[in-house]
């Protein structure tokens, strides 16, 4: 204060005259500094795409349905299609479920509101052409995604499909109850509106050849899938239906039963498409797997719905031989055992030496399809028939990519999109475009044991209601509503990013959190007691060493 | 127009704060003092005196809630007594260093043990030096009067100040007394003005931490605003002349201007000390009185003046600070320590625990007075068994041979 | 924000609170419901220190500091001055547990006697913390303090100050905490929403430094002696008519303890913690049982 040097000029009693923020900078008691960081949530790590999901949960509960969309499309360009279908490995990893009793937040469902909510949101028609073109062959979800990056970095894009109509996998292999095609349709709608070119009734190895793509084009994506199939061994192999052309063929409405009592041969998630579709035809299904439930590679949820639709499950059942007896399939299986696990990790299944005789009327088999590989040179293949690829999908080839199935074998859709979306980034790289990618997600994942889940509110998981329709086709469950939404998302704990919950601003003992539509941490004050990082319910703050600080 | 009415000290207080305008009044009942508390609870209650009452639960209470009320901008009042004002003592001091010009009255008596209600200096005298000014009442008038002069000079000066008035002697006994004209004392004595008042507007702490670089400076303050007190009464007491009739200075001689011997005295204990004075001159011995009634600010120019070139005086003192002597003797030495013409200042300690002092006490203390050549520092008149004289120097401590317990 | 309390801030930065001070912030959270036509009356207490050193102050309402034992009472004369003036401020009295349960225990009750038109807040740290940790007669049972060493630790249990209001029967009393933020602004709101009467709250405010702990852990400590049954949240009306505002989990009363040093002696003594725990249950049958009464519609 000054003035204070004369008695004359004090005032008659110990009056205040100032805020103690003018003089006293508590912030100079401080050893550590908290920090907001953002840092990665395990459901994101989880998420194959990396889809910064707190932070689009957060744009959603501000309800700016713009800005969410932004940030999940820079991961995934199809919320509306992996919101039906993905099978949600980001809700195995959230922290909440994992710090107490309670379910995991129900992400897919709240990406499919998304979805939904953005279906006429056109996509951004590039702000800048480069020029360049690229080619993509295979107009599944790895060619739609690799298509609507390059696109949206500004190249002009062709698409090139063996099919009449573009969605690969989305259209013809996934149920109707599950993915509506007029989901599909409306996705390629909007990457056509951004000016992706489709072009029909083209077969790599047939119509368009390699060498002609790459001499055209500046870049080459393959993404043509896996559809071709595999051998299972079994003896009369050639009595059995494979499953995924019986989907395809059930999606454009030309399939037929064989007969009432079918059999599905397999475990994995395409197994449950045919059961569940065979059962919704009208056929009553039994599914013979060699394994037990608890190694079955299905998304558990599908399996329930099957069990829901119906279908029986014969676990440790080996088929060994199939037979023709009149109009009948007589299944030779053997009982299994499970012995020790493989190199997968599941226990695996050991002949008993028993057999039994089922009797079907039609037996169909998903045991897994394979990549055709065929119309690629052989430089670019390794010894096993493989694509010789790097981790983007680069081949040997310059600015040849491949991906999704093709490269993998089956996997997932989320992984396709990924594989895309990859190939995409790699290809804009070589192409001298990386500048217009967003940067990776940090390494540091938040650990269940960092969260704080004291203000996490108690209620129920919302999920995807049943709906109620009578058509077995329909889609069977309907998309949740805005408050189920926004009720969901309160109960995220915002691992690794600041949703501005306000939990350290209200617990702050020194008023040093600042709130301007979100914290502001004052240094100048704050004295580094460490509440605000201990309280965060998602971590989204650390706390720094000063000396480190100050040392950088 | 003024009223005349017959009434006792303790009433007079009552009156003097509610003449005053006390805006809030905050006490706890005590003997002698009691009185006071119950009229301003019937004046408030009826209405008479638009005033809020707290009945507290303790006199340091009461000092707190005048604190509060003060601090806030209010004029608050309180009186107490005795082992009361003792209990005050915390807040007295924080009463002066808040500022804050609370009036209270004290009925003095005697502190305990053994319990006495009965008239003594020694509770008021030991709160001499915390800080508040300090006027010793003789009449039923001036228990009224001094209240609304003493809240003239303190909301000048934002310190608090304290109406001595004796037990029993001055609380109980019934006067005439003119009860001022309102009007006129509004005239003389404005509403308040409080330097602050804990306006939210204005969001300030207000007597906080002070460290050492500050708390000097804010401390001489207190001590030049009680020097500065010493004039405002005496202007103050001239007003209240002009005003309501009755001029007040801080002393007041008694066929002084020419006398030999003086003998001081404060209170009520005075008008028999006057009447003595009165005998003495018609025996021919050139005696006088000065009544000492500022003890704080202490009037010590005036003092000086008054007393200078006596050939003795004699301080009459009911009160007594063991070890020392008796204060009012204390303090008038100390005032004309080192004058060329001080007189030889005797002092005699009188009337403890409310022992009667009469015309005749007084002659006793006039008769050693003019025999005796050493001015001792304390000369005990009346204690069983003993002649007037200073404290035995022999006396040893011994156990009482048991007694019989009486069943 | 998701908390439902207000953004505007009525304490400055820079006060001299500690790391983690419970003091402090259950004062910037009560300011935030408190309103701005109000006054504090600050007895002898940390936040003596914490407001800052003339000439500075960190409140956005007068503070009128005062003795120890005064809080109550100086709140009263406040109170009474601006009654006079014809003005409707909120008066507080912002005392320690030293200048509620102790020093400030007689004048409090012939405030709340009186019914007195005041707040009292009482922000309980649990001993004298601002002398450096002496013993008070709010320090529970087990604990450490200078005055109740490790080989003598505190023997009897802590005074039941809510007890003790509600035997005096004014309009409004409450337990509260800043760990539980939205519970303590309603209460405050509906202490200065009652006027014309008495209203108590009764804040148990961490102390990092004198409860022996990590500052960081500060708004976990508090949130465990509600669930742990210790420190209970309700609201008694009128003296009858009891509320219980949070149902505690059954937290063990370990898992309170053991996040400070202070109860070290306690959490070593097996027979004393039994005791303790016998206490906390006695107490908390006690008043769910009032609470019942007062909600099942017989008289209380």
């Amino acid at each position: 204060m000054s003035g204070l040097d004369h008695v004359d000029n004090y005032p008659e009693i110990p009056v205040s005259l100032a805020a103690t923020s003018t003089v006293l900078k508590t912030g100079a008691w401080r050893s550590v500094r908290p920090v907001i960081r953002i840092r990665t949530a395990p459901c994101s790590a989880y998420c194959p795409a990396g889809i910064s999901i707190p932070e689009y949960f957060d744009h959603l509960k501000e309800e700016k349905l713009d800005e969410a969309h932004s940030v999940f499309m820079e991961r995934n360009p199809f919320p509306r299609i992996t919101g039906r279908v993905c099978p949600h490995l980001c809700e195995q990893g959230c922290n909440l479920a994992v710090a107490t009793d309670e379910k995991p937040l129900s992400i897919r469902s709240i990406e499919r509101w998304l979805g939904d909510q953005t279906a006429d949101l056109p996509h951004p028609y590039p702000t800048e052409e480069t020029g360049k073109q690229v080619a993509v062959v295979g107009a599944g979800p790895a060619g739609m995604a690799a298509a609507y990056y390059l696109r949206r970095s500004g190249h002009k894009v062709t698409v090139f499909d063996r099919r009449e109509s573009a969605g690969g996998i989305l259209r013809y292999g996934i149920p109707e109850y599950r993915l509506p095609t007029a989901v599909v349709e409306n996705e390629i709608e909007k990457l056509e509106d951004m000016g992706v070119e489709f072009r029909m009734r083209l077969a790599l190895g047939t119509d368009l050849k390699l060498e002609d793509l790459e001499a055209a084009y500046a870049a080459v994506f393959v993404a043509t899938g896996a559809t071709g199939q595999r051998s299972t061994g079994i003896e009369g192999e050639s009595l059995l239906e494979p499953g995924l052309a019986f989907l395809e063929a059930a999606n454009r409405n030309l399939a037929s039963l064989p007969g009432e009592r079918c059999a599905v041969i397999g475990g994995g998630n395409t197994a449950m498409d045919v059961a569940r579709m065979l059962q919704r035809m009208g056929a009553k299904v039994t599914v013979l797997y060699r394994r037990t439930l608890a190694e079955m590679p299905a998304i558990e949820e599908e399996y329930e719905r099957a069990l829901e639709d119906g279908v029986d499950f014969n676990w440790l059942t080996q088929p060994r031989k199939v037979t023709k007896l009149g109009d009948k399939l007589l299944v030779t299986v053997e009982q299994m055992r499970l012995g020790t696990p493989d190199e997968s990790g599941r226990r695996r299944p050991e002949p008993t030496g028993i057999t039994r005789e089922l009797r079907f009327d039609g037996v169909f088999s998903a045991t897994g399809e394979k990549a055709d590989t065929a119309p690629f040179p052989d430089r670019l293949r390794d010894s096993h028939g493989w694509l010789d690829l790097d981790g983007d999908g680069a081949t040997k080839d310059p600015l040849v990519y491949a991906g999704g199935d093709l490269a993998t074998g089956p996997a997932t859709v989320i992984e396709a999109v990924v594989a895309g979306r990859n190939a995409a980034r790699a290809i804009d790289a070589e192409l001298g475009y990386a500048d217009r990618w967003p940067a990776e997600p940090p390494a540091d994942t938040v650990s269940p044991a960092e969260v704080n889940v004291t203000y996490m509110p108690h209620h129920d998981r919302a999920e995807d209601p049943p709906a109620v329709t009578a058509d077995p086709f329909a889609e069977e469950t309907n998309t949740l509503t805005a408050a189920d939404v926004l009720g969901e998302i309160d109960r995220c704990l915002s691992c690794g990013y600041c949703n501005t919950c306000g939990t350290c601003f209200v617990f702050c003992p020194d008023g040093a959190i600042l709130w301007d539509n979100g914290p502001r941490i004052d240094h100048e004050f704050c004295k580094g007691c460490g509440i605000c990082v201990n309280e965060c319910p998602g971590h989204a703050m650390v706390l720094v060493n000063e000396r480190e600080v100050s040392h950088a | 127009m003024p009223e005349r009415l017959l009434l006792t000290g303790n009433h007079a207080a009552a009156y003097g704060a509610m003449l005053a305008r006390s805006e809030v009044i905050s006490a706890y009942p005590i003997t002698p003092q009691t009185m006071i508390v119950e009229l301003l609870s019937e004046l408030t209650a009826s209405g008479r005196l638009d005033a809020k009452f707290i009945t507290v639960e303790s006199e340091h209470s009461a000092m707190a809630a005048c604190v509060g009320a003060s601090a806030a901008g209010a004029r608050a009042y309180t009186a107490t007594s005795g082992q009361g004002l003792a209990l005050m003592h915390e807040m007295l001091h924080w009463a002066v260093g808040a500022r804050l010009p609370i009036v209270l009255t004290n009925v003095s008596r005697a502190m305990a043990p053994g319990w006495s209600i009965w008239s003594d200096q020694s509770d008021i005298l030991s709160q001499r030096d915390v800080g508040w000014m300090m006027l010793f009442a003789e009449s039923v008038q001036e228990a009224q009067d001094f209240i609304i002069w003493m809240y003239r000079v303190a909301e000048q000066v934002f310190l608090p100040g304290m109406v001595g008035m004796d037990a029993f002697i001055l609380s109980h006994t019934a006067e005439p007394l003119i009860v001022h004209d309102q009007e006129a004392v509004d005239e003389y004595l404005p509403g308040f003005q409080p330097l602050y008042d804990l306006d939210p507007e204005q969001p300030r702490a207000y007597g906080g931490l002070v460290n050492r670089d500050h708390y000097f400076e804010l401390r001489y303050k207190v001590y030049e605003n009680m020097e500065r007190a010493g004039q405002l009464l005496i202007d103050a007491g001239e007003e209240f002349g002009e005003v309501l009739g009755h001029k007040y200075t801080p002393l007041e001689g008694f066929m002084l201007d020419d006398a030999d011997y003086v003998l001081v005295s404060a209170g009520a204990m005075t008008s028999n000390v006057r009447q003595a004075v009165r005998d003495l001159r018609e025996k021919g011995i050139k005696a006088g009185l000065l009544r000492v009634i500022a003890f704080r600010p202490f009037p010590v120019k005036q003092i000086r003046q008054k007393l200078g070139g006596r050939k003795k005086v004699a301080v009459l003192d009911r009160n007594m600070s063991a070890g020392h002597s008796g204060i009012f003797a204390e303090e008038i030495r100390s005032a004309l320590l080192g004058r060329p013409d001080a007189p030889p200042v005797y002092g005699y300690v009188v009337g403890i625990g409310g022992r009667d002092v009469r015309v005749e006490t007084a002659h006793e203390v006039m008769n050693d007075l003019l025999v005796r050549d050493e001015p001792e520092m304390s000369l005990f008149v009346g204690v069983k068994g003993l002649p007037i004289g200073p404290l035995r120097s022999d006396y040893e401590i011994r156990p009482l041979e048991p007694l019989e317990v009486m069943r | 924000m998701r908390w439902v309390v207000p953004e505007a801030e009525h304490m400055a930065e820079g006060t001299l609170g500690c790391q983690g001070c419970g003091g402090a912030l259950s004062m910037r959270l009560v300011l935030k419901e408190l309103g701005q036509d109000a006054v504090a009356v600050l007895p002898a207490c940390c936040w003596s220190i914490i407001d800052g050193p003339w000439p500075v102050h960190a409140l956005d309402i007068p503070v009128l500091h005062t003795a120890f034992e005064t809080a109550a009472v100086v709140a009263t004369g406040v109170k009474a001055a601006k009654t006079i003036q014809g003005k409707d401020t909120t008066v507080v009295a912002w005392a320690g547990d030293g200048g509620t349960f102790d020093i400030g225990l007689q004048a409090l009750s012939g405030a709340a006697e009186r019914n007195e038109d005041i707040l009292f807040i009482c922000y309980d740290n649990e001993a004298y913390m601002n002398t450096g940790i002496q013993r008070s007669s709010s320090t529970p049972t087990g604990t450490w303090t200078t005055t109740t060493p490790d080989q003598r630790p505190e023997a009897r249990p802590k005074k039941d100050i809510m007890g003790i209001i509600a035997a005096h029967r004014i309009p409004y009393a409450a337990t509260a905490t800043a760990a539980y933020p939205e519970d303590l602004e309603h209460k405050v709101r509906t202490a200065v929403s009652i006027k014309g009467g008495m209203r108590f709250l009764h804040l148990l405010s961490v102390c990092p430094p004198g409860w022996k702990m990590e500052a960081d852990q500060a708004i976990e400590v508090m949130r465990r002696a509600v669930r742990s049954k210790v420190f209970p949240l309700y609201e008694i009306r009128n003296g009858r008519e009891y509320t219980i505002t949070h149902w505690p989990d059954d937290l063990p009363i370990e898992d309170y303890f053991s996040l400070q040093g202070r109860f070290k002696p306690l959490l070593g003594n097996d027979e004393m913690l039994e005791l303790v725990r016998e206490n906390v249950e006695e107490r908390w049958q006690t008043l769910l049982a009032r609470h019942e009464r007062s909600h099942s519609g017989a008289p209380a």
